[in-house]
């Protein structure tokens, strides 16, 4: 199955990447190997994959969650320490419209 | 044969030598052998000499626990209170967390000396560790081959004894694989059986921590001292190991060694005969081995790098460069910003399995590539129930080829993946394996043999590693710590 560029963009996007032309070609043509390889899940083993056994089976669990109980949380100063010119706010740079 | 944990023990117990001055050995042989090795990306002298002395007054008031004064090394992966942790990635640069990872908590309770973190691949993607930012550690056998990945730094510094042991993370085989092609023993435990807390994610479902060592009566002391649940890890559990290694001497006679042919397609024939004459060996000693088929074993690859990759995007998603690590220098909105600090700070292997992972769990491809790679996990789980409902281990080669050499460029990153197949089903079943020196192909490269076991029988696991190593190990070529470098 054939990966378009105008595909990968629109993944980089929702991952939050961003690729240059030649990275976006190179990548393209690994990404097509990548996914031929993930497909490789879709060939037959024996019985075939629609027929293995746990079809239907569970996916996740809900069941057994814990009560939610606050608990003590690590101190703010502690937690921003590696937050460069940390004075109670974020500082980022004034956007450039 | 090399100072193991238990002669520094007692070495320290008798006054023969002291945590610093110990300590301080180690330094001296990291100054001089890391600027090639290349194996620790951050040093910690001046606190593991701190760590050294309160070492030292623990042993002086007696009942000092066994790892106390012993100097030791953590995968670059495990958070470590106000020393840098930094996944060797770009986007953590600079990175010191603010808490201790459970097992770092643990060993510091016992008196543990920490030298320093190691090198390892990027957010620990990848088998020959070459994607740190970094640059590789090399394997301390020979400098022209790469040491195995992710745990690359955790088994060259047991290898070339700058350390007396390491811990190491494995998501589909990043302990045992460098273990393997650094001819040290690695011990991946069972799914649960430690707690991690503190370790930076990359495959929650299938992480997991575990220690490299020079012997395989060192990896279960340090997987005792680990070991545990914890409520900060809720998939983390409390088992009733008892002394692990109290279990070691036991006798293999009778013990049901299960063989499954689908561990040996297409693997290096050095390697698979060297298995084979380990296995003959057990039975040679009284252990009764058994064919089994494991179909859905071909699967596991896929499954693997889909489930894995699916998690990763969602666990990387966090590294914005807003609260710590790698800022871009110029933006036009917090939007740009965040791409760009992510773009810059991330690798292209973590790119890479990011894009794979977004992939796999975005509109209209889940249910063909996650839901049914978690079906296929289902059915490799049931496979392993059933033939661990007859036998008591399954023997099979750590790796389906020797070290590889530095820059190889002949491998595309598919090829790459490759040489985890005999590792990763392991993770997707969640049970325990140990990966023990099993002698050396004709370039002298160690070769690991994998032993797996029922979830949370890594005293079985030990017990059938350590068998090997004391009869047979050692005379085919074990590492002694005799790195040649």
């Amino acid at each position: 199955m054939a990966v378009t560029k105008t595909e990968i963009e629109k993944l980089a996007r929702l991952a939050k990447l961003s690729f240059s032309d030649e990275e976006n070609e190179r990548f393209t043509a690994e990404f097509d190997a990548i996914i031929a390889f993930a497909d490789t899940i879709n060939q037959s083993i024996e019985g075939g994959t629609e027929q293995i056994r746990s079809i239907g089976a569970r996916m996740v669990s809900f069941e057994a969650l814990r009560p939610d109980e606050v608990a003590q949380s690590l101190p703010n100063d502690k937690i921003l320490s590696n937050v460069e010119g940390y004075n109670g706010f974020f500082s980022v740079e004034r956007s450039k419209k | 044969m090399r100072t193991g944990i238990f002669e520094f023990a007692s070495k320290l117990r008798k006054r023969e030598i002291s945590a610093v001055e110990l300590t301080k050995e180690y330094i001296g042989a990291i100054e001089e052998k890391n600027p090639t090795l290349n194996a620790y990306v951050h040093l910690t002298f001046d606190t593991a000499l701190q760590a050294a002395e309160q070492a030292d007054r623990m042993l002086k008031e007696g009942d000092a626990p066994v790892l106390c004064g012993i100097p030791m090394a953590l995968k670059d992966n495990i958070c470590t209170d106000g020393l840098p942790t930094t996944c060797c990635s770009k986007i953590l640069d600079g990175f010191r967390p603010y808490y201790d990872a459970i097992v770092w908590e643990k060993l510091k309770a016992h008196g543990a000396v920490l030298l320093g973190k190691t090198n390892m691949d990027e957010f620990a993607m990848g088998s020959t560790s070459e994607t740190s930012c970094y640059g590789a550690p090399l394997n301390p056998i020979n400098t022209a081959y790469v040491t195995g990945g992710s745990s690359g730094g955790s088994a060259s510094v047991v290898c070339a004894d700058l350390a007396v042991y390491s811990l190491g993370s494995d998501t589909g085989g990043s302990i045992r694989l460098p273990a393997s092609f650094c001819g040290v023993v690695g011990l991946k435990p069972t799914y649960g059986a430690v707690s991690r807390y503190g370790l930076i994610a990359y495959g929650s479902s299938l992480d997991q921590i575990g220690p490299l060592t020079s012997s395989v009566k060192d990896a279960a002391i340090v997987f005792d001292a680990i070991k545990g649940g914890d409520k900060r890890d809720q998939t983390s559990v409390d088992f009733d190991y008892g002394v692990l290694t109290q279990a070691l001497d036991r006798d293999v006679k009778g013990v049901r060694i299960g063989v499954a042919e689908e561990f040996f397609d297409g693997i290096n024939p050095e390697i698979k005969s060297k298995i084979e004459e380990a296995i003959t060996l057990f039975e040679k000693n009284g252990a009764i081995i058994e064919s089994f088929r494991l179909p859905a074993l071909k699967l596991s690859l896929p499954v693997y790098y889909i489930i894995a990759c699916a998690e990763a995007s969602s666990n990387l998603g966090r590294y914005d460069g807003i609260r710590y690590g790698n800022r871009a220098s110029s933006y036009t909105s917090i939007e740009d910003m965040i791409v760009k600090n992510r773009s810059e700070g991330f690798g292209d292997e973590v790119k890479r399995r990011i894009m794979l992972g977004t992939y796999v769990l975005s509109s209209g491809y889940y249910d063909a590539y996650y839901k049914k790679a978690c079906l296929i996990r289902e059915e490799i789980n049931q496979e392993f129930d059933t033939v661990f409902d007859k036998c008591d281990v399954l023997i099979a080669p750590t790796a389906p080829n020797t070290a590889f050499p530095l820059n190889y460029k002949g491998a595309s990153p598919v090829e790459m993946y490759l040489s985890d197949i005999c590792t990763v089903s392991i993770n997707i079943a969640g049970i325990p394996a140990i990966s023990v020196p099993c002698g050396e192909d004709a370039k002298g490269l160690p070769i690991g043999m994998q032993i797996m076991g029922k979830k949370f029988d890594e005293a079985k696991v030990l017990q059938m590693a350590y068998f090997y190593e004391q009869t047979a190990g050692r005379k085919a070529g074990v590492n002694e710590g005799g790195a040649r470098v």
